[in-house]
């Protein structure tokens, strides 16, 4: 047993806002211990580490380095290249559910570091997304998941409410299926002054939300042997709901160049209808500071595809610990306060979605308290959306090669340069070529 | 043996060992690498050899050679109207007798912004939604946005528009160092014969440029060859493979995919490229010399 955990101890939860499960915490005297930590890098994301950094340098009395603090796809970009180099001279890292399978065995099995008192205050579906080849590679940071975000006061007008019934035939209301976001979509849009919806239209990003609507669909990327399969019916419906919104000029015409900042700064100007977009947003599209549409927002839970499915692309940002780094007890100790209930619950006040259960109830019990409304339906929203309908891709090292043979076939059926069936048939023979070479079959 | 280590091989020593280090190696290496399946997340591939693969699979790849032709097609187009923006510049500001120092530094502004600032500029410039140009144009009535990043023939002009503002400086800079340089005889002479402008400047002042003229081509064909920041900032060579050049899709495959070996195999495939180009732009420099040289 590790020095560290003789200092562990099973303390009564530290905030005196809630009275969650006690939290196991991980504390002990690292004095001397300079730890060299790659993070990731951007607004929602540094206001955790000056919080977090001092307060567990204090507690330690160790030191934290920061060696790198970049925007994900960067930082990926800098592991591998360690990984290449074989300079891994750094204890912790950001990591993501998503990415975390293409490191190979670099990060240390958790399981055999962290008590299992600590893991238990971690929800256990998160901690099994967290595993890769049965090693627990990451702490998970925030859980991410998209639901669907409205302006109230189209849906309130009683003009709009009755033309709606007039074209379409139903009531209009916040769509429960995706088929009624293309029909408000096309109903909504007024271009170039206003617009339907938008969608990410390029890399990893669109290939989620194709990945997402063909689950929803009721299909599949991939067979049991990872043989791709998605160029099947249910695939070509999702690619046709891109290309019908786009062809209805119902999406900018940009939005193939759009990415996730694109379409959160969208909606926030107000010229944007319904938005599919993370819980992360929420606080900046309710901000008058920010957004021209605070105050008349909705949510709902992500519409159902045809196969009666709600999409849920999901996936945890999170910590991970090298297996090189020489003060594991020290790293342990850090990653523990990175995603701790102080720790999570700084960043639920920002609109992140937890990964342990007693933050969830802290911060809806915290919204209830304060009375704000609108925090309070994000976060239940969030929750039941986490607990029903998330589903990660698929956690192999290939995901991000294989979404980079996707995307631009997606974006060609979209463009009117290939039919669906030609452009989803091309992407099915590159990812049968990429999973060949990995030796899935 | 005596006659090596005798004095210019000594002196020459250093400078080999530094080469062969920073120069020689590293190229050796990545030759190797595109013999190999070498994956960066994978360091144990980079000592699998597989011989010709990665060249046998890229001569199959359609999708490579489309971006090799719209690399040499961009280099081609944008070369040439830097060439002719750069001389206009040049020629404007030789004419100028005040204020052309403070000229020459306002010229070189856009060369002091790094590319992948002036990627994101001209991406906003052209953003279709919010973007200065659109907003601008519909000013003057027209109402439907121009899809500028993403029309195939629009992302590419786009794309050059912002690598011409960002780089014709360093032309008109390179041009105006061999305005300054060429001797008023000629020219005076000419004037004195009777030649009107069009005459002094194809006869005289051309000529006399023309070594300027391709040795800034040479530089800036290896830098356009290189195309990278400013595409993947504004398009990352999408949408639907519209913009892809060469280096947009080495690096992914190389850093995204992680697929290093692959990535340099079509490296040294694009490296006979900028050979082809630098070759062409010094036989025209000797060739302009010797011509100046028999005038």
């Amino acid at each position: 047993m590790l020095r560290l955990f003789l200092s562990l101890i099973l303390a009564a939860t530290f905030f005196g806002s809630f009275s969650a499960k006690a939290e196991t915490e991980l504390w002990g005297d690292f004095s001397g211990v300079t730890l060299r930590v790659k993070l990731i890098g951007g607004g929602q994301y540094e206001g955790l580490y000056n919080e977090v950094i001092p307060w567990w340098e204090e507690n330690t009395g160790g030191k934290i380095e920061i060696v790198t603090q970049k925007n994900h796809f960067e930082l990926d970009k800098e592991i591998k290249k360690d990984i290449a180099s074989g300079n891994l001279d750094f204890c912790v890292a950001s990591n993501h559910t998503s990415f975390a399978s293409q490191y190979g065995d670099i990060y240390t099995d958790l399981n055999d570091i962290m008590p299992a008192s600590v893991l238990a205050d971690y929800t256990p579906l998160i901690l099994d997304h967290s595993t890769v080849n049965g090693r627990l590679v990451q702490m998970p940071r925030h859980s991410d998941v998209s639901n669907l975000y409205y302006q109230k006061s189209l849906y309130e007008n009683a003009d709009n409410k009755a033309n709606f019934k007039a074209e379409y035939g139903y009531e209009l209301t916040p769509p429960e299926t995706w088929d009624q976001v293309k029909d408000q979509s096309i109903f909504f849009s007024n271009p170039p002054d206003f617009y339907g919806t938008q969608y990410v239209g390029k890399e990893e990003a669109i290939a989620g939300r194709f990945y997402e609507l063909v689950i929803a669909n009721g299909g599949a990327l991939f067979d049991e042997d990872y043989r791709p399969i998605f160029n099947s019916d249910a695939g070509v419906e999702a690619l046709q709901w891109f290309i019908d919104l786009y062809n209805a000029k119902a999406v900018p015409e940009g939005v193939l160049n759009y990415l996730w900042d694109d379409t959160g700064l969208g909606f926030a100007s107000g010229t944007i209808a319904m938005n599919l977009d993370w819980a992360g947003w929420a606080g900046f599209f309710n901000d008058p500071e920010n957004s021209k549409v605070a105050g008349d927002i909705g949510l709902v839970r992500a519409p159902m595809g045809s196969g009666g499915l709600r999409t849920g692309w999901s996936g945890s940002h999170s910590f991970s610990m090298t297996e090189s780094c020489p003060d594991k007890e020290a790293a342990a100790s850090f990653l523990w306060a990175l995603t701790s209930n102080k720790a999570q619950m700084i960043e639920a006040r920002g609109g992140l979605s937890p990964t342990r259960p007693a933050i969830w109830d802290a911060i809806i019990a915290e919204k209830k308290a304060e009375g704000d409304e609108f925090m309070l339906m994000v976060f239940e929203t969030f929750k039941m959306s986490l607990a029903e309908d998330a589903f990660t891709p698929p956690l192999i090292p290939e995901w991000i090669e294989f979404t980079n043979a996707l995307y631009p076939e997606l974006q060609a059926a979209i463009l009117g340069d290939k039919s669906p069936e030609d452009a989803l048939a091309t992407a099915s023979k590159k990812a049968t070529e990429i999973m060949e070479d990995a030796g899935y079959f | 043996m005596r006659k090596f280590l005798s004095g210019p091989w000594v002196l020459l020593l250093p400078t080999l060992i530094i080469l062969t280090c920073v120069v020689l190696l590293p190229l050796l290496l990545s030759l190797w690498t595109s013999f190999t399946p070498f994956k960066l997340t994978k360091p144990d591939t980079l000592y699998r050899f597989v011989g010709f693969r990665n060249y046998e699979r890229l001569i199959g790849d359609i999708d490579f050679w489309v971006a090799f032709g719209r690399t040499v097609l961009f280099l081609a187009i944008a070369l040439n109207l830097e060439l002719v923006f750069g001389l206009g510049i040049a020629l404007l500001i030789n004419k100028i007798t005040y204020g052309q120092r403070t000229l020459r530094t306002l010229m070189m502004f856009p060369m002091m912004f790094s590319p992948i600032l002036v990627g994101f500029q001209w991406k906003y410039i052209f953003n279709d939604n919010i973007g200065l140009l659109n907003n601008f144009l519909r000013e003057f009535g027209v109402i439907q946005p121009i899809p500028w990043l993403v029309d195939g023939v629009l992302a590419n002009i786009s794309i050059m528009a912002a690598e011409i503002w960002s780089s014709t400086s360093v032309f008109a800079i390179l041009l105006l160092a061999g305005l300054l340089g060429i001797p008023k005889d000629p020219l005076e002479a000419a004037r004195v014969d009777g030649c009107n402008s069009w005459q002094v400047f194809k006869n005289i002042t051309l000529p006399f440029l023309m070594p300027f003229v391709f040795i800034a081509m040479t530089i800036r064909s290896l830098d356009v060859a290189r195309a990278y920041d400013i595409v993947q900032m504004m398009t990352g060579g999408g949408p639907a493979k519209r913009t892809e050049l060469l280096w947009t899709l080495i690096s992914r495959t190389g850093y995204v995919d992680a697929k290093m070996g692959m990535a340099n195999a079509m490296s040294y495939i694009s490296i006979f490229l900028s050979i082809a180009f630098t070759f062409f732009f010094f036989y025209k420099l000797m060739q302009s010399r010797q011509q100046l040289s028999y005038e």
